[in-house]
């Protein structure tokens, strides 16, 4: 008979790298506030979660980064993550606006911003994130891969997050993965067959880390399946929580 | 807690487009971590249906306790069709047909699998498919395809594949009323909430778990129904229950 946990709960710190908060433009998704998301949390044992907005990335990302600082204000548990647009966006005043929030990470979306990732394009903003230890989440849905090896190279002491990898981008993403250390990757879509121990053969535990790309996604399985990896105590913690404090500077 | 589980949605081999290896040991091993009982394995990705079923019988004869057989025909090879059907279903003990139309680009009604239907209505032999496909146009849903099938061919159990990952958002709610209609639940998309709606949509007792192995892990499709906002009862149901009233199993193997 199958021995399964219906009353499972994470055995360590959980810290979500990627959840998105607030309402869309094209969809009405099932939880698109602040409480319903902390309910989603602690029903998943989730502590902290990274989250941006969506209409940052869909529409205007200084329109969207307000909305989100509104939006949480009064709540705990969550960890603002900007939207930036290189193309739109005033380096000056967006960096400014960051050091005073104490905002911790920066999200680029090239294609739905509609830029090439090009080191003309985006290199001033690339030096200030690198000068400022700022990591970048980029989701792989949404830059070219050719243009994101290029950049992620040329500036080697920035960190680059690869967000919602999918095991249709696997073909370009694990070698990406391989060869520049200064990439990390977030879990949310990776559920191809022993894609966990895969990766920690390849680039080792400290440049992965959970996320649940809520709410399109539940938070939930990826925990649990992460608690039946066979990993070690080490390695569980830094995925569910500890490298993401670190690439944040939280710790 | 000791309940049956069983996989209703696994298939075999290497994928080379998609970097999955096969390697029946370590998907074995996935298994045990998962506490799955059993998996069903289908291969459906040849031209040729014979050489396919014969490699699922291979795996099943090494692994009686472990796998169950599930069968495939290709509605491009009609003339061969229904003798592999005699030969899968009663020579190799196979449980139940797959078909993935996408990848054979013909929607489940298109009328070459219509005589691979007779024979399985004849025999009352469950049938898993794709629900929607990219060459489908506007002018037909889901629901209105099942209904279509269901009515014209009313023994047949109909289930529809990766309601767990985007599925349920393209049912309509009539899809419940439609006779022997079942929905399975694997899929890359982890949608929020896929098995709640999907109980929602046709009740537990028509929900199937399953996973898509080797191409996802088992891991995280279980959590999926492990950590469902719905009753315990419902989840044995799901991960179980329903699988082995559906095809008539028994599980023998204690992980």
């Amino acid at each position: 008979m199958g021995q399964v946990d219906l009353d499972f709960q994470p055995t360590v710190p959980v810290f979500d790298a990627n959840v998105s908060l607030g309402r869309r433009h094209n969809q009405r998704v099932s939880v698109d506030s602040p409480e319903g998301t902390l309910s989603e949390m602690a029903r998943a044992g989730v502590q902290r979660a990274v989250v941006y907005s969506p209409h940052a990335v869909n529409f205007d990302s200084r329109d969207g980064n307000n909305l989100l600082l509104e939006t949480i204000e009064p709540h705990v548990g969550f960890v603002p993550q900007f939207v930036g647009n290189p193309t739109f966006d005033n380096l000056d005043e967006f960096s400014s606006e960051v050091a005073e929030l104490n905002i911790r990470s920066v999200r680029l979306a090239p294609i739905p911003h509609k830029y090439p990732f090009q080191d003309w394009i985006v290199g001033e903003w690339l030096e200030w994130m690198e000068s400022e230890n700022l990591p970048i989440w980029i989701d792989a849905p949404n830059v070219d891969p050719a243009e994101l090896h290029a950049v992620v190279k040329s500036h080697p002491k920035a960190n680059f997050l690869l967000a919602e990898v999918h095991y249709a981008h696997l073909p370009w993403a694990i070698p990406l993965l391989k060869s520049l250390p200064n990439t990390y990757i977030e879990l949310s879509r990776f559920v191809s067959v022993d894609g966990v121990n895969r990766l920690l053969n390849l680039i080792g535990g400290k440049r992965i880390l959970f996320g649940s790309r809520f709410p399109e996604s539940s938070m939930a399985p990826q925990v649990y399946s992460l608690h039946l990896n066979d990993l070690s105590n080490e390695d569980l913690t830094a995925i569910c929580a500890g490298n993401l404090e670190r690439l944040l500077g939280l710790t | 807690m000791e309940t049956p589980v069983i996989d209703f949605h696994a298939h075999i081999g290497n994928w080379g487009r998609h970097r999955v290896n096969g390697n029946i040991e370590r998907y074995i091993e996935i298994m045990d971590h998962a506490g799955i009982d059993m998996a069903c394995i289908n291969c459906i990705f040849l031209g040729d249906a014979r050489i396919a079923n014969d490699r699922v019988a291979e795996i099943v004869a090494k692994n009686p306790a472990r796998f169950v057989p599930a069968a495939f025909v290709t509605p491009h090879y009609p003339d061969e069709a229904i003798s592999e059907l005699e030969r899968a279903f009663y020579q190799l003990g196979m449980k139940y047909l797959k078909i993935y139309p996408d990848y054979y680009q013909k929607p489940n009604d298109h009328p070459d699998y219509f005589p691979i239907y007779e024979w399985l209505n004849e025999h009352k032999i469950p049938v898993m498919s794709h629900a929607t496909y990219p060459f489908d146009g506007p002018d037909i849903t889901v629901t209105e395809r099942f209904r279509n099938l269901s009515v014209r061919y009313p023994d047949i159990p109909w289930i529809l594949a990766h309601a767990g990952s985007s599925g349920p958002g393209q049912l309509a709610k009539e899809i419940r009323e439609i006779r022997n209609i079942y929905l399975e639940t694997c899929g890359s998309g982890a949608v929020k909430e896929a098995i709640e709606n999907s109980v929602e949509l046709v009740g537990s007792d028509r929900v199937l778990f399953g996973t898509d192995m080797p191409l996802l892990d088992a891991r995280h499709q279980i959590g999926k129904v492990i950590t469902a906002d719905i009753s315990d009862n419902d989840k044995r149901k799901i991960l179980g229950g329903n699988t082995i009233k559906l095809l008539n199993i028994s599980t023998n193997h204690t992980n």
